[in-house]
């Protein structure tokens, strides 16, 4: 029934946009002219036989105006494991072929698609692969963890990060980051602190930033993005006092050892959480003595005003000012 | 103004509170403290979302933060100018210490406090009797002073970090950021709070003094005025049997 009803918006929508589309001057190649024909129109989901749900539907004009929208659809989904499509005439390089089987759990859709990244990045494939995201996927085999299209966006309407769209442009970095690094499951799981965002989003750099400062660091200015690496790994550029001197430095010029320990996502240690207690303490005492001064003074002021201004002016003409001194 | 006090006519009109150079210093300091509390309020609550509009009316994040080292630094110089200058007074022979003159907090201040409330309460018809700086005031001189050693420094230090880095040593690095930032944002609240309610209501709203007290523009007080608020100074200037006496 399902697979008849796809079939039937299929052809409805070839009927429909085929024609004038044959026509058009889109920048997609022909042959993702001709995928997008039936895919630009398509709604609903299908599940694939690893088990993923996928949208049937295809945005061309996303596509289109991603840096990929001149590719064609089968240079990354260079195979297909199932109907209803014929499987492309070409044979998958075998590195592709062994990628796609790494992360074969993380990239359940099309696993091939997925790796067909590095076949243009192949650069900053290999990086990510040695980052804590890339390890945890090919190494530990897990289906959560970060890769290219959880911090790059959806694999069809990929943009560059220059572009504010981008969730890896500056303007939405932090709360990429924070899709997985805010999440208490994951954090729990993979044994991050769990106040990771609002350490950063209480520090002065997370204030400027949500201020709008143009040069304030977000996430991957300390920590770096494609082949960032655990805190706890050497390599990291926020591992140890020296990586940290060093990592400071870029920004702030002649960073010591000292002044590394000034943005940190650790919870206040005893010492500034007492003395906040502290100054929480003397702040409300302060406020609690000046506020009934203040409200009582008015008060005697308004009293003495309305109800005692002759009394006072006789009374302050006979007293002698020596008496209480 | 409810003092309609009278005072025997070989007495002037009204005498010197605060020289010229205490006048700059206090402007300085009220306007560089009114700059620090606007921007600094927009940083210490950044995450709400009236704070971003707020800092792009000083300009935006950039803008505001130099704004308000700049204000930051003028008002520590203002402070340290202001003690050299109490020194140099000292040191002139000028500025004598008096109970009746003295900024200094003594026991009477605690005595007048205690006094005071009986007053506002209305246990007792008598007020105290304040010399030339009532506790108020007092209170009011030494939270800048706090103020200026813990919101000043850890200002600078946050100004400054690389600078002043080298003053601690690196066991510290593990709190001694928190604890500046701690310092700085939670006391800069008290300054503003206590600045809105103290100074705001004993200079300002004070029915005999609304709209304001013009002291801080003539530094002149009127003789009536001190007569009723500052009487023990009157009485040490003017008091029966004493001559006008020049330190004020």
């Amino acid at each position: 029934m399902k697979k008849t009803r796809r079939l039937a918006t299929a052809l409805t929508a070839f009927a429909l946009i085929a024609l004038p589309g044959m026509t058009g001057s889109g920048t997609a190649s022909a042959n993702a002219t001709s995928c997008l024909l039936c895919h630009n129109a398509m709604s609903g989901k299908a599940t694939t036989a690893s088990g993923a749900e996928i949208e049937l539907r295809i945005n061309s004009n996303l596509f289109q105006a991603s840096v990929h929208g001149s590719m064609a659809c089968t240079e990354c989904h260079q195979a297909f494991t199932e109907n209803p499509h014929t499987a492309p005439d070409q044979a998958v390089a075998d590195d592709l072929k062994k990628l796609s089987s790494t992360i074969a759990k993380k990239a359940k859709v099309d696993p091939v698609a997925y790796s067909a990244c590095s076949t243009c990045h192949s650069d900053v494939y290999q990086s990510v692969m040695t980052s804590v995201h890339g390890k945890n996927i090919a190494e530990k085999g897990a289906a959560d963890g970060a890769l290219c299209l959880d911090c790059h966006g959806g694999p069809h309407g990929i943009v560059k990060s220059t572009d504010e769209n981008s969730p890896v442009n500056r303007k939405h970095v932090v709360a990429t980051c924070a899709n997985c690094h805010a999440d208490e499951k994951l954090a729990a799981k993979y044994g991050h602190e769990a106040n990771i965002m609002e350490s950063y989003n209480e520090s002065f750099h997370g204030k400027k930033y949500t201020l709008g400062h143009t040069k304030a660091p977000t996430c991957v200015n300390c920590h770096g993005y494609h082949d960032i690496k655990s805190k706890s790994d050497p390599a990291s550029p926020v591992f140890g006092t020296i990586n940290k001197t060093k990592t400071c430095g870029n920004c702030h010029k002649g960073a010591n050892a000292t002044f590394v320990g000034a943005i940190t996502h650790k919870p206040a240690g005893p010492i500034p959480h007492y003395a906040e207690l502290g100054l929480i303490v003397l702040t409300m005492g302060t406020i609690a003595f000046t506020i009934a001064h203040v409200l009582l003074e008015a008060y005697s002021d308004i009293r003495d005003v309305v109800f005692r201004k002759k009394e006072e002016e006789e009374e302050t003409k006979n007293e002698s000012y020596n008496e209480c001194a | 103004m409810s003092h309609t006090m009278s005072v025997p006519k070989d007495v002037p009109a009204e005498i010197e509170r605060f020289d010229l150079i205490f006048r700059i210093q206090h402007v300085l300091m009220f306007t560089t403290f009114l700059i620090l509390s606007f921007t600094g309020w927009g940083l210490k609550y950044a995450h709400v979302e009236v704070s971003s509009w707020w800092i792009r009316i000083w300009g935006g994040a950039e803008t505001a933060g130099i704004i308000h080292r700049v204000a930051g630094v003028t008002m520590l110089l203002d402070f340290i100018f202001h003690v050299g200058y109490l020194i140099y007074l000292t040191a002139q022979g000028k500025l004598k210490f008096r109970k009746e003159t003295t900024l200094i907090p003594l026991p009477k201040d605690i005595v007048d406090v205690v006094q005071n409330f009986m007053y506002f309460l209305g246990f007792t018809r008598k007020k105290p009797q304040f010399a030339k700086f009532s506790y108020a005031q007092k209170f009011d001189y030494w939270a800048v002073f706090w103020g200026m050693f813990i919101i000043g420094f850890s200002g600078f230090a946050l100004a400054f970090p690389i600078l002043v880095s080298g003053l601690f040593p690196e066991s510290t690095s593990g709190w001694i950021w928190q604890l500046l930032g701690i310092m700085h944002s939670d006391e800069a609240l008290l300054a503003i709070v206590f600045i809105l309610f103290w100074h705001f209501y004993n200079e300002h709203l004070k029915p005999e003094i609304f709209p304001m007290s013009w002291v801080w523009i003539t530094g002149k007080i009127s003789t009536a005025e001190l007569k009723h608020r500052h009487p023990l100074e009157y009485d040490l200037h003017f008091g029966e049997g004493k001559p006008e006496k020049k330190e004020v």
